[in-house]
């Protein structure tokens, strides 16, 4: 359902400062499929969903999604399809304007906006019921402007603005790294139990190593642009922390390095 | 300060609430500073003004908002499509629309209404007397309600998050390009609108009759802001804008009353001969009384000290939180 083919990416191309983010990149998710993606810093997650979301073009290759050619689109265009939710909860919600108009906003995904409405009162008993099924009590705040909410809160309502028209694809980058434990825990559950629900394709950037083999089907690893790793099936599901990290010193003849990786 | 003063201030309150008005959808709503107000304001007034002397008045009205508009979709283009900077784009449309401005009016600086019919007359056998205040108060309530209406609907509300947070716009498939240029043209539209309706109540439109337009709107805005608006809602908002602009016109008119040299004269009687004060006060005398070429420095002040208002009182919290300090160090 997503395709990616030979993707590729230079930043500061034909400078001194230039750097490879993206290599060949070629990957295949199927209807359905919860890819975790690990990697140190720099390794190219975050690029590679910039580049599936639009935030640039690639210099190389082809992305389909749906079997549409997605690899010329403007960024907006692709968000009809495409979640995106960020390690900032502050990136993806106006902060003076109230939780039912960010739902709003987000409800009217895909659609032209005229001079409909915009906060429909038969759409808000529908907001209400969904912000109830976060349990965070937000059902009776809708008025509240989205500055005012936690950073949890937000990170919450977030989720449910990306997946309120559900997505073709989600995309998920560290959007629980900012969070205080507890909280991550708690966004983290809603996330699994909304893209079951709604059985959404999802991508997942984490630096958990044990929930990136907790979470979904497949896990992706990723150094210096490339995808040097691919689990799934029965592999995946013997895979330990330790044999992971073994794998990718045989691969790459370096020791896995990264400060704001947990091994646990 | 008579009725008639009072009455005036008002009228030119209500008309340059327009402006404010169009300066809250670009400033307020979008985050943008758009300098091409000055031009655009103009831009209104000559195109009023000539269609006025053609006999069509209330055509001249609708020809300078939509010229308005016309020019906020320039800049937005510049803005959006070329990527130039917000501020350098408004100046480049304001300096260009000076040259089309003057074409406008027939290569002449000003064009004089005198004796013609404006809008206004037709309106003096409804309202009588009260034409000048009760036309454009009418005028305003229609666009007050317009705007509350519009910016609750779809497209409002992708507007107003385009000025609050423009990735989230954009991730949520609204292009931010067109939500920019839709506010900017309606933002012009409005302060054309105001232009020509000025054009017509003075009857006369002038060049350089939009200089400094920009700081003046934004000063009304932050003076109703400041009076008004309690970060209730939307309405209330836009309101508080209208009613800054009177405040303003009204501030405007107590300055231009303000004669030193009437209520400094028995200080000045008082002050021993040769002292500084007697020095002082003399020099306000001589040179202190206000007049209309101040207006711009006193718009500017205003807008100045309310831009720089949350750093002065960052400092001065800290100062207190010093000095607190170092008393208590000094008590331990």
């Amino acid at each position: 359902m997503l395709q990616l083919t030979n993707v590729g990416k230079t930043f500061n191309a034909k400078t001194p400062n230039a750097k490879v983010a993206l290599r060949n990149i070629n990957l295949t998710l199927e209807d359905g499929d919860f890819v975790t993606i690990i990697g140190g810093n720099g390794a190219g997650k975050s690029t590679l969903f910039n580049a599936i979301a639009g935030a640039f073009l690639c210099d190389t290759g082809r992305i389909y999604l749906d079997g549409q050619d997605y690899t010329f689109l403007p960024e907006y265009k692709r968000a009809r399809c495409i979640g995106r939710l960020f390690q900032d909860p502050m990136r993806s919600t106006a902060p003076s304007m109230t939780i039912e108009e960010n739902l709003a906003l987000c409800y009217q995904r895909g659609t032209r906006r005229g001079f409909g409405i915009g906060v429909k009162k038969s759409d808000v008993a529908y907001f209400r019921d969904r912000l109830a099924e976060l349990g965070l009590g937000l059902e009776d705040r809708l008025k509240t402007k989205m500055g005012l909410l936690s950073g949890g809160q937000r990170q919450a309502v977030t989720l449910l603005m990306a997946t309120i028209v559900t997505p073709r694809l989600l995309l998920l980058d560290e959007h629980t790294a900012a969070l205080d434990p507890a909280t991550a825990v708690k966004v983290l559950e809603m996330t699994d139990r909304i893209v079951k629900k709604d059985h959404i394709t999802t991508m997942m950037i984490t630096h958990n190593i044990q929930s990136a083999l907790e979470l979904g089907n497949r896990t992706i690893m990723m150094d210096e642009g490339e995808i040097i790793l691919d689990l799934k099936g029965e592999e995946r599901e013997n895979m330990t922390v330790e044999k992971l990290i073994d794998m990718f010193s045989q691969k790459r003849g370096k020791k896995l390095d990264n400060d704001r990786m947990l091994l646990v | 300060m008579n009725l008639m003063a009072w009455q005036g201030s008002i009228e030119l309150g209500i008309i340059y609430g327009f402006m404010a008005l169009g300066i809250f959808v670009s400033f307020r709503i979008l985050n943008i500073p758009d300098l091409t107000v000055d031009g655009s304001f103009t831009l209104g007034a000559s195109c009023s003004a000539i269609i006025t002397l053609a006999g069509q008045p209330f055509l001249g009205l609708l020809a300078g908002a939509l010229a308005g508009a016309i020019a906020g979709l320039i800049t937005a283009f510049l803005q959006t499509k070329m990527k130039i900077q917000p501020i350098l784009a408004g100046i480049l449309t304001m300096t260009g629309l000076y040259s089309i401005n003057l074409r406008i009016m027939q290569k002449r600086g000003n064009v004089s209404l005198l004796n013609i019919p404006t809008v206004f007359d037709p309106m003096k056998q409804i309202f009588g007397n009260y034409a000048k205040l009760l036309f454009p108060l009418l005028l305003i309530a229609v666009v007050i309600l317009g705007m509350t209406l519009f910016f609750k609907t779809q497209l409002g509300l992708s507007i107003r998050a385009t000025g609050d947070n423009e990735d989230m716009v954009r991730s949520s498939s609204i292009n931010a390009d067109f939500t920019k240029t839709v506010g900017l043209s309606l933002g012009n539209a409005i302060v054309g609108l105001s232009g020509a309706l000025i054009a017509q109540y003075q009857q006369f439109s002038d060049i350089n009759m939009g200089i400094g337009m920009v700081v003046i709107a934004m000063a009304s805005l932050i003076i109703g802001e400041v009076l008004l608006f309690l970060g209730r809602s939307l309405q209330w908002h836009i309101i508080s804008v209208v009613i800054g602009s009177i405040f303003y016109r009204l501030i405007i008119m107590f300055v231009l009353n303000f004669n030193p040299a009437d209520r400094l004269s028995s200080y000045l009687a008082n002050a021993a001969e040769g002292s500084f004060s007697h020095h002082l006060l003399s020099f306000i005398i001589r040179y202190g009384e206000v007049s209309t070429s101040d207006l711009k420095l006193i718009s500017s002040i205003i807008v100045g000290l309310a831009l720089s208002y949350p750093v002065i009182k960052d400092r001065m919290e800290i100062r207190k939180l010093r000095k607190a300090g170092e008393q208590n160090a000094a008590t331990h």
